[in-house]
C-alpha cells in the first residue's frame, strides 16, 4: 500500500527511486520472515549475518534497512495514536509575515518547474495525482535533487564534508519549522502537512557521504545500502504522502518495505541502464565479486564491449532487479485509490527500461535503454486498470 | 613566474581573516604559496608538475574547507569583525589574486598543451577553436565558421531567386503565355471584398510585404535565443543566483516578538512593532543558491561573476 513513486532521472545522476509498492506477503508479526523473503528472493545474496575483516560479525544491510522500516511503520502509528490522543503543543514560530503565504504558493510553482524540467515523465506522472500530493511530491524531489547536486552536480569539486553537515543542519531546522530559503519552506511546508520523517531524509545525506568515497562496491550488501540511502528512502518518504487506503489491512510495514523494495528497483535499473556513462567517469556500481565469480573485471567494463560474459552477467542482474519489482507490484494494491494509478504507472514504465536494455542485446555501454513514446502512452491505460483492484481486506499469505 | 610568485605571499599578510577561524587554514595558505613558488621557479617535467599539481587541488581543496559552499546564517557575519579599510583591502587583494591564478592558468595551460603534445596524449578540450552552435532559426543546423560561408550562399541566391521570380519570370508568363496572375483588381472581385483595397499602390504593398516578413523573422531568432539562454539558467534561482530567504519571507526584516507593557502606558495607542534585520541573509531578503553558487548559470566556471545581492 504504498504509492509508487517513479523518478526518472537525469543520466548523471545517480539518485533515482522509485516508489513501488509491493507488499511483501508474509505473516504479520514475524519480521524475520519477511526478511527471508527479500533474502530468498535473491540467488547471490549473502547470508544474513556477514563476517567483515575485522573478523567481527556485523549485520548484513538489509537487516539494517528493515530495522529502519520497522522504525517508520512503529513513529507513523505513535503519530497517529498520538494524533488522536493530545492535542498538539503549539510550538512558537517566527511571526509570519503578510505577504508569506504568497510566497509559499511561488515556491511550489517553482518546485514543480524544477521538476518538469529535469524528470519530464516522472512529471508527467504527479500530473495524475491530486494537488496536494503533487506538491508535496515536487518538494520531496526538488529537496533530493538539490542533495544529489552537490555530490554529483556542476559544483561537485567544491563540495566538502563540511558543506553536507551544513546541509544537514539545514535539514534539520526546516524540520523545525525553520527553512533557510524558499525551496526548503515548501519541504517545510510538507512536512508539516503530512507525517513525514526526517530519518529517510537525514539517511539520504549519509549515501552522498557515502558516494563522496566510494566508486566501487565489493558485494551486493554494499551496493544494496547504497541503493537504500539514494532510492530506498525516497520510497519511504513518499508512502505518507501517498497514504496508505483505509480499508487495506496489510500491516503498515509491509506497504513501507513494497515503497523500499520500488526504490531499490529503480535504482538497480537505473544502473543497469547507465554502466556505460558511469564506466567514463570512472564508477562501477556493481558488485565486484559477482563481477569476478562471473569472469569479468572493470577493464573488460571499461573496454564498453558486449561480450558473452557480460550477458550471462546483465541476466543475472536483470533478474534480481525484477524481483524486486514483484516484490513492490505485490503491494501497489494497497495504497489509497487516488494514488494507485501513478505509482503503477511509474512501475510499469520503469519496470519496461529493463525490456529496452535486453532489447538492445544488453549493450548498456553505448545504447541508452529507454522506453519510447508510444509505450509509455500505452501504459497508462494498463495502469488505470490495475489501480482499479482494490486493497485486500483480508492478510496476505506468503508464497 | 618568480614575481608572481612574490605577489601571491605579499598580499597574504592581508588575509588574517581565516586565521581568525580557521589557523590550520592559515598555515596550510602559508605552505600552499610555497608550493607555488617552487613550482613556478624550477621548470617542472610532466610527472612532477602532474604529482604537484594534484596535491596542489588537495590543498586548496583543504583550504576551502575552512571555507564552505553552502551559506549559513553566519558566513557573511565572518566578516563583521573588520572595518571598512580592512574589507577595501581584503577585496583588492583578492581581485589581485584572482587576477594573477588566471594568469598562472593560462600559461600552465600553455605548459600543458606543449607536454601532452610532446608525449602524443591527444587533448579532448577543443575548446580553443570555435565551437558548433546551434541556429536561432529553428530546424537549420548548427552554426559553425565553415558553415557560414554556406549559410551567406544560400541566403544570397534565394534572394536573387525571388527577385528574379517577382520581377522578371512573374510578369513575362503573364505577357508571354497568359498565365500568371490575374490582376490586383481582379482578384479583389472575385474575392468579393471592397474595390477600395484595390487601389494600394504596389510599391506601399511590397514595402509592407517586405517589413512583415522581416519583422516576424526577427520575432522568432529572438524568441530562439531567449529559449537558448534559458537553457543555460539555472533553474532554481531562475538565473537571478538568489533564494528568497525563508525566515524573513525575503522583506530583509524580522518582526520582534517581545511582549510589550501596556500597564504604564494607559491610553497611549500600541506603538508599531520593532524590526529587526533577519540574521539569515543579513538583510538582504535573499540568500545564496547552493546550486549554480549566485552565478546564475545551470553550468557555473569561474568565469562567471558571482551576482551581487543588491542588483
Amino acid at each position: 500500500m504504498s504509492a509508487a513513486l517513479i523518478w526518472v532521472v537525469s543520466p548523471n545522476s545517480q539518485l533515482s527511486s522509485g516508489l513501488s509498492l509491493g507488499s511483501l506477503e508474509t505473516e504479520e508479526k514475524r519480521g524475520c520472515n519477511r526478511l527471508s523473503n527479500i533474502v530468498s528472493g535473491k540467488k547471490d545474496v549473502v547470508s544474513s549475518v556477514v563476517a567483515n575483516p575485522s573478523g567481527n560479525l556485523a549485520i548484513s544491510s538489509e537487516q539494517l534497512v528493515y530495522d529502519v522500516v520497522l522504525k517508520q511503520a512503529a513513529l507513523v502509528k505513535e503519530q497517529m495514536r498520538s494524533r488522536l490522543e493530545v492535542e498538539d503543543v503549539e510550538v512558537k514560530p517566527d511571526v509570519v509575515l503578510p505577504g508569506t503565504l504568497g510566497l509559499l504558493n511561488e515556491a511550489y510553482d517553482r518546485c514543480g518547474e524544477v521538476c518538469a524540467e529535469y524528470a519530464k515523465t516522472f512529471y508527467l506522472g504527479t500530473l495524475l495525482m491530486t494537488p496536494e500530493r503533487r506538491k508535496a511530491i515536487w518538494a520531496i524531489y526538488v529537496w533530493c535533487r538539490r542533495t544529489d547536486e552537490l555530490v554529483d552536480g556542476p559544483n561537485a569539486s567544491h563540495i566538502t564534508p563540511k558543506a553536507l553537515d551544513r546541509w544537514e543542519s539545514r535539514l534539520e531546522d526546516l524540520y523545525n519549522g525553520r527553512p533557510f530559503d524558499m525551496l526548503d519552506a515548501a519541504l517545510s511546508d510538507t512536512v508539516s502537512k503530512f507525517p513525514v520523517d526526517i530519518q529517510p531524509f537525514k539517511d539520504m545525506i549519509d549515501g552522498m557521504r557515502m558516494d563522496l568515497r566510494k566508486s566501487r562496491y565489493q558485494n551486493f550488501d554494499e551496493l544494496y545500502l547504497y541503493c537504500y540511502y539514494v532510492a530506498g528512502t525516497v520510497g519511504l518518504m513518499s508512502v505518507p504522502i501517498m497514504g496508505i487506503a483505509p480499508e487495506s489491512n496489510a500491516p503498515t510495514e509491509s506497504v513501507y518495505n513494497a515503497a523500499l523494495g520500488l526504490g531499490i528497483a529503480n535504482q538497480l535499473t537505473n544502473i543497469l541502464r547507465d554502466v556505460g556513462e558511469d564506466a567514463r567517469r570512472g564508477r562501477v556500481y556493481l558488485p565486484q565479486d559477482e563481477l569476478a565469480q562471473a569472469g569479468l573485471s572493470d577493464e573488460d567494463i571499461f573496454a564498453l564491449k558486449v561480450t558473452d560474459k557480460w550477458r550471462f552477467f546483465m541476466k543475472k542482474q536483470i533478474k534480481r532487479a525484477r524481483t524486486f519489482f514483484d516484490q513492490a507490484e505485490e503491494g501497489v494494491t494497497q495504497l489509497s485509490s487516488a494514488s494507485r494509478w501513478p505509482v503503477w504507472a511509474s512501475l510499469l514504465l520503469y519496470r519496461q527500461i529493463l525490456d529496452e536494455i535486453e532489447a538492445n542485446d544488453y549493450n548498456n555501454f553505448t545504447k541508452r535503454a529507454y522506453v519510447s513514446k508510444p509505450k509509455k502512452i500505452v501504459a497508462l491505460p494498463i495502469a488505470y486498470a490495475k489501480s482499479l483492484v482494490p486493497p485486500s481486506s483480508r492478510n496476505l499469505v506468503s508464497n | 613566474m618568480v614575481c608572481l610568485a612574490r605577489i601571491l605571499d605579499a598580499s597574504s599578510p592581508l588575509t588574517p581573516l581565516f586565521s581568525h577561524h580557521n589557523s590550520r587554514y592559515h598555515c596550510k595558505n602559508v605552505k600552499s604559496n610555497v608550493r607555488w613558488r617552487l613550482m613556478s621557479s624550477s621548470d617542472p617535467d610532466a610527472s612532477m608538475y602532474a604529482s604537484s599539481s594534484s596535491i596542489d587541488a588537495d590543498l586548496a581543496g583543504k583550504n576551502a574547507a575552512g571555507f564552505c559552499i553552502i551559506e549559513g546564517p553566519e558566513t557573511v557575519q565572518d566578516f563583521d569583525k573588520m572595518d571598512i579599510q580592512e574589507i577595501q583591502d581584503n577585496i583588492r587583494s583578492r581581485r589581485n589574486k584572482i587576477f594573477l591564478h588566471m594568469e598562472e592558468v593560462r600559461r600552465l595551460r600553455i605548459q600543458q598543451r606543449i607536454k601532452s603534445a610532446e608525449l602524443g596524449i591527444s587533448s579532448d578540450e577543443q575548446d580553443n577553436e570555435l565551437p558548433n552552435f546551434p541556429s536561432f532559426i529553428p530546424f537549420l543546423p548548427p552554426l559553425s565558421s565553415a558553415n557560414l560561408k554556406q549559410y551567406y550562399a544560400t541566403c544570397f541566391s534565394l534572394i536573387s531567386g525571388i527577385i528574379l521570380f517577382g520581377g522578371l519570370l512573374a510578369p513575362t508568363l503573364e505577357l508571354k503565355l497568359g498565365i500568371g496572375g490575374t490582376s490586383y483588381a481582379d482578384f479583389i472581385s472575385s474575392m468579393h471584398l471592397p474595390m477600395q483595397l484595390s487601389d494600394v499602390d504596389p510599391i506601399v504593398a511590397s514595402f509592407s510585404g517586405g517589413a512583415v516578413g522581416v519583422i516576424s523573422a526577427l520575432m522568432v531568432v529572438e524568441i530562439n535565443n531567449v529559449k537558448q539562454q534559458e537553457h543555460k539558467r539555472c533553474k532554481y534561482c531562475l538565473g537571478t543566483g538568489y533564494l528568497a530567504c525563508a525566515r524573513c519571507a525575503s522583506t530583509g526584516a524580522i518582526v520582534l516578538i517581545d511582549p510589550v507593557a501596556s500597564a504604564n502606558g494607559g491610553n497611549q495607542p500600541l506603538s508599531s512593532p520593532k524590526t529587526e534585520r533577519c540574521s539569515n541573509c543579513s538583510g538582504a531578503g535573499k540568500v545564496m543558491c547552493p546550486t549554480c553558487l549566485c552565478t546564475g548559470m545551470a553550468m557555473a566556471s569561474e568565469h562567471d561573476p558571482r551576482i551581487d545581492p543588491f542588483d
